[in-house]
Formats: C-alpha cells, structure tokens, sequence
C-alpha cells in the first residue's frame, strides 16, 4: 500500500523532510528544575517533620534521599524534555513533537486552528520564556509549544493566528 | 428481513440501498415559492419565522404556570389540607381548606404571573445571518446563533406535552456545552416551520423555501430492537445471573438472593428498557439539508443533522450481533456535548451491516467503507486484539478494533482536526506507536493502534497530506451546503 507523496523519514519522530526541528530556550530546562525544587522543598520538609512524628532518624534520612532521588530524575527529565522538544511550521500545517515517557507528534492543520493562546506563569515571565497552545475543535489535539522566548512566542502567535485566518473553514 | 419501509425508496434487502440523493442538488431544483403548509394549520396564515419577532406558543405560560401550582401543591398544598385529629389524620376538615384556599389563591396568582412574565420575556427573530433569543423583561440578555454554525436541530414533544400538541425546538451550534438555544415550547407545525426555515437560511436560501423532501432510508422493527437490545454480552450475563438468583432465592427462601434478584433486574430494565424506549421507532431519512432522524416511544425526537456536520462516525459489532450481521452507527456531532452527546450519539440503533454502511456513505459522500483494505496492526505489540487494523482511501481513514465489540471507526479526511502520532515506553520497546486523527470529543475516536513506528509517521503524513488535498478541494464555504 502506497501511502502517497511523502518521501519517509528516517525516524518516527525526525523532523519533517528538508527541515530542522526550531528548538526552544534552553531556559526551559532551568525552569522545569525550579519548579521541581519549589515542590519537592515543602514536600521534604513536611514529609520529614511527619516521619519524624512518628520517631526515627533512620525514617528520615530514608525520606530525603528519596526526595533528593525523584529530584535528580526530575533533572534529567527536564534534559530529556527539554531535547525531545521541537516544532516546525510547513506551508500548511504545524508539527510539534515531545515527551520522554510518551513520545508525541502532533501536525495541526493551520485551517483547523479556533485559537491560538500565550500563557506565561509567574516563573515563566520572570525567566523571559511562554507556553504557545493551539486549540482546535478536538480537545485530544493538545499542541503545546513550552519555553518559548516570550518575544519569538508573540511572532509565533501572530504567524499562527494569519495562517489560521487565512485559510479557517468553520468546523 | 425484517421490515425496511415499502419498496420505493427503501434499501433492496441484501444489497445497498439506492443512493438517490446529490448532495448539493437542491439550489436551483426548487425555486422559492409559498411556504408550505402543514396539514391541520390550514386556516390560520403560516406565520415566517424570518420576518419579524415571535413568541413562544401562549399554552407555554398556562403549562408553566401549571407546573409551578403542582410543585406547589406536592410540597405545600397537599399537607395543607390534612389536619390531625386526635389519631388520625383528616382530610377536608372545614378550617383546613380555608386555609388551604387562603394560601391557595395568592400562589394561583403567582403562578400565573410568573407564567406570562416567562413568556412575555422570551422573544426570537432572525436577524441576517443569526437566531436572536432575547430573554428578559427588566434585564434582557441576548443570545446570537450565527445560522451557519448550526449542528443540528431538534424538535422534541416530551410526553407531557405531547397530549397538547406542543413541541420544543432545540438549535445547536458548536462551542461549548452552553452553545445550544431550547425553545420550549412552540406549536406542533410552527415548531416544524421553525426547523425548516432556519435550515433553508442556514443553507443559503431564503427562509420561505419549502421544506426539502426527504426519502426514507431504514426503519428499525420494534422486534430486531428488542432482539438487538437483549442480546449483547452484559445484558445476556444479567439475564443468567437474574434467573440463577430467582431460582436460588425461590428454592431456598434466602432473602439475599432476592435481592441480588432485584438489582439485576433494575440493571437489565435501565440497560433495555430505557433504550427501547428512547430509541423505540427510529426511523432515517435522507433529505437535502441533512439526515432526519425519528425515534422516541414515549418522548419523541426529530433530529436534522444538515450535511457535514456529522464529524466522525462507528460501526459498532457486538459480538453476539455479528452472526446475524447486525451493526449500530455511531456518530460525533459537534454540536452536541455532554449529556446531550449520549442521547444523540446514535445514528442507527441496529441494522444489517450493509445498511449501516450505506448510511455511512451518505454521512461522508463516497466513502465505502468495506472497499477500504485494512491492514492489520503489528503482531509485535502486547496487545491482544488481533483484529485491530487500519487503513485509508482518499476519501475517509478507518480504523478496526475490539476482540469482543468491533468497532469500525471512520472519518473523513476533510473532517480531521489533527494528526497525532503517540508511542508510549511499552510501544517504544518494540518500535510501536499509535495513530490518532482526531475529531471533537464525542463517543468516536479513530485510532490505528500498533503500527511499525516507520510505516506509523508515513500514516501520519499520508494522512495530513490526504486531509489537505480533501480540504482543498471542499468547496470555498462549506456551511452553505445549497449555494
């Protein structure tokens, strides 16, 4: 079976042909860690005081390290996200690709697009980076563009929102 | 077989039904001329919803003033006009209906204040391109339904109005689970009106065109829906455990039994009685602005889904239907979200598998689908479904799947919303990923599960490429179906 014009990728979740993946600010690895620390301080904190209600050095020693455990992944994952992380704008479409655990690729149609929004948390717009989300009539699309620079997130949307416009075909 | 319509018209048993209908073929065929008057509204002048401001029908305020008495009397009337005499309790006692006739008498009032304040408060028209439903007296608060949004139209006569020859018009367009405008309630052939005006306005024509004919598709014998209904897995496994504990609890006077009894059998009533109710006399039709559906015993419906408006659809295969070759269609429509999704999900209850398809090709015009070679998924994967397959045609992407249920899902390549390709750590290990083409949410999702992760991104560029030549060639404005 023949599944039409395009030439096949190398990988599953390569780049599109005669393309790179556009990455995005480094800044986003940092910001992941952070917010990692922020949750996993009260965590330990909290966790270490009831453990040790409970009696036993032992016990909390044991609780740290497995804070300073999951923290060290959440290191790495960060890493690892901030890699598998990338999209590419085509002539009609957008793809973007990501996750660690689940890998994930996602082309949106830019005529399928109903909107398109720039979120940034307190974090974010302290480090200079935003969330690009696209939103279509299908909830399960989900495209989340993570760690943009937050001027490069600005030129996206409006880039977006043009294609969108010019080429929307109601539902 | 088990009873299609009469001949003309009705799909030839055995093979598919005749594909009379064009799509679009309905513009210049009909030229607008009076409106058409239904039967029974002969003398009175058909009023044209798309000129000037209506009012829901005047009984609407008597109905809802008699709703508000009767809540009244249930809670506060009733105790009202009993009175405790030494022991028992007395009925009519003098001094309890004067005071059950002092209270009595001011919430009448209220009642039918509130009644008219209702109906005086609700008015609609249509302004250009959109529905306005203003509501409110002091307050008014406005809402627009462009017309070329619109899903799907019903009309509904719940049971309590159906003695009164009312009917409810329910308009739903796509956005959210608040996009949908219930007018309750209008007269039987204003209602009918109503839905034909705003579908030829939201086609593109002037609003007194006359309602487009429609040409029977399937209807669904009460029997083959009994049949179909009790013989699925679940309810066929409540049945054995029903008579098991009715026998147990009859032999052996053990009254844990019985009630094991009684649950079951409150299962089996909730899992085929309210379907055979709701779905009793389901009728299709095909007209040219959309799919009418008929069906209700005790509440009847009429829904009109106008064309392309029907996002995804399944042909559904329980296990124990498949020998007879029985199908039920499926569908996601955009309009319809939460709760309203569930009632109207259903396309066709059951029929022979041809017609199922069959009524799939005139929900995607040109799709076969069991012309469409399904390749089977991966042996490689953990999963045990092995009947799990996938493939495409120019015109629609179908995906196969469930050892027990098979479900065939289907939709159009104009119609997807995205493409996703997901490869969770178990499928990565054996180079696997999934294929999603998503449509809004709805009880559809199309899914080729267990691909070779390379042949996986060729489904998925295929398909975007697919999808983009299918949107290009859709015509410029596809909400004016008859333009």
């Amino acid at each position: 079976m023949s599944y039409g014009p395009a030439a096949p990728p190398g990988g599953a979740f390569d780049p599109p042909a005669g393309g790179d993946w556009h990455r995005v600010s480094p800044r986003l690895r940092w910001h992941r860690r952070i917010t990692a620390v922020l949750t996993a301080l009260p965590v330990a904190l909290i966790g270490a005081w009831w453990v040790h209600q409970g009696g036993g050095a032992l016990g909390v020693v044991l609780w740290l390290a497995l804070v300073a455990v999951s923290c060290a992944m959440a290191w790495i994952v960060a890493e690892l996200a901030y890699r598998s992380l990338g999209y590419a704008e085509r002539a009609e479409d957008l793809l973007v690709t990501s996750g660690v655990f689940v890998r994930r690729l996602v082309v949106v149609p830019y005529g399928r697009m109903q909107l398109v929004d720039v979120t940034a948390g307190l974090l974010e717009r302290w480090m200079g980076i935003a969330t690009v989300r696209l939103h279509t009539a299908a909830a399960a699309t989900d495209a989340r563009i993570p760690g943009l620079p937050a001027a490069e997130a600005a030129q996206l949307r409006d880039r977006l929102a043009q294609k969108g416009e010019a080429r929307s075909m109601g539902l | 077989m088990n009873g299609p319509y009469p001949p003309p018209g009705g799909p030839v048993p055995g093979g598919p039904p005749p594909h009379g209908y064009q799509p679009p073929g309905y513009g210049p065929a009909m030229p607008p001329g009076p409106p058409a008057v239904p039967p029974g509204y002969g003398q009175m002048p058909p009023a044209r919803f798309s000129a000037g401001v209506h009012r829901l029908h005047p009984a609407t305020a008597l109905l809802r003033a008699f709703v508000f008495w009767l809540i009244y009397f249930v809670l506060l009337g009733f105790p009202l006009l009993l009175t405790r005499r030494g022991e028992e309790l007395v009925l009519f006692a003098p001094e309890a209906v004067r005071r059950f006739a002092l209270v009595s008498i001011p919430v009448t009032v209220a009642a039918v204040v509130v009644g008219i304040w209702g109906w005086l408060a609700l008015r609609f028209w249509v302004a250009g391109d959109e529905l306005v439903v203003e509501t409110g007296l002091l307050r008014k608060r406005r809402r627009l339904i462009p017309l070329s949004r619109v899903q799907a139209i019903d009309v509904v006569r719940p049971l309590m109005t159906r003695l009164t020859g009312l009917a409810e018009v329910r308009v739903e367009a796509a956005g959210g689970d608040r996009a949908e405008i219930c007018l309750r309630y209008l007269g039987r052939g204003a209602a009918q009106r109503l839905r034909a005006e705003l579908l030829a306005l939201a086609a593109g024509l002037p609003g007194h065109t006359p309602e487009a004919p429609e040409q029977p598709f399937w209807r669904v014998p009460f029997g083959t829906l009994f049949l179909s209904l009790i013989s699925r897995l679940p309810v066929a496994a409540a049945g054995v455990l029903f008579l098991t504990a009715l026998v147990a609890s009859l032999s052996l006077l053990e009254p844990g039994f019985f009630s094991v009894a009684v649950t079951t059998l409150l299962g089996l009533i909730g899992s085929v009685i309210a379907p055979l109710v709701t779905y009793g006399g389901f009728t299709v039709a095909i007209s040219p602005d959309g799919l009418r559906l008929r069906h209700g015993l005790l509440e009847t419906r009429m829904q009109t889904v106008p064309p392309g408006r029907v996002q995804a659809v399944a042909i559904v295969e329980p296990v124990l239907w498949r020998q007879r070759g029985w199908a039920r269609v499926e569908a996601t429509v955009a309009g319809y979200a939460g709760e309203r999704q569930a009632l109207s999900s259903v396309l066709l209850p059951v029929a022979p598998r041809q017609v199922a398809v069959a009524l799939v090709a005139q929900v995607f015009p040109g799709a076969n689908v069991d012309a469409v070679p399904l390749l089977p998924a991966s042996a490689k994967g953990l999963s045990l479904d092995r009947f799990a397959a996938a493939g495409t045609d120019d015109v629609v992407f179908v995906t196969r799947r469930g050892l027990l249920c098979r479900r065939t899902e289907v939709i159009a390549h104009a119609r997807a919303q995205s493409v996703r390709l997901t490869s969770g750590p178990l499928q990565r290990l054996f180079g696997l990923g999934t294929v999603h083409v998503d449509a809004p949410s709805g009880p559809v999702r199309v899914a080729a599960i267990d691909r070779d992760l390379p042949e996986a991104r060729l489904i998925v560029e295929s398909t975007a490429e697919r999808a983009r030549c299918a949107r290009a060639h859709t015509r410029s404005d596809p909400t004016r179906w008859a333009r």
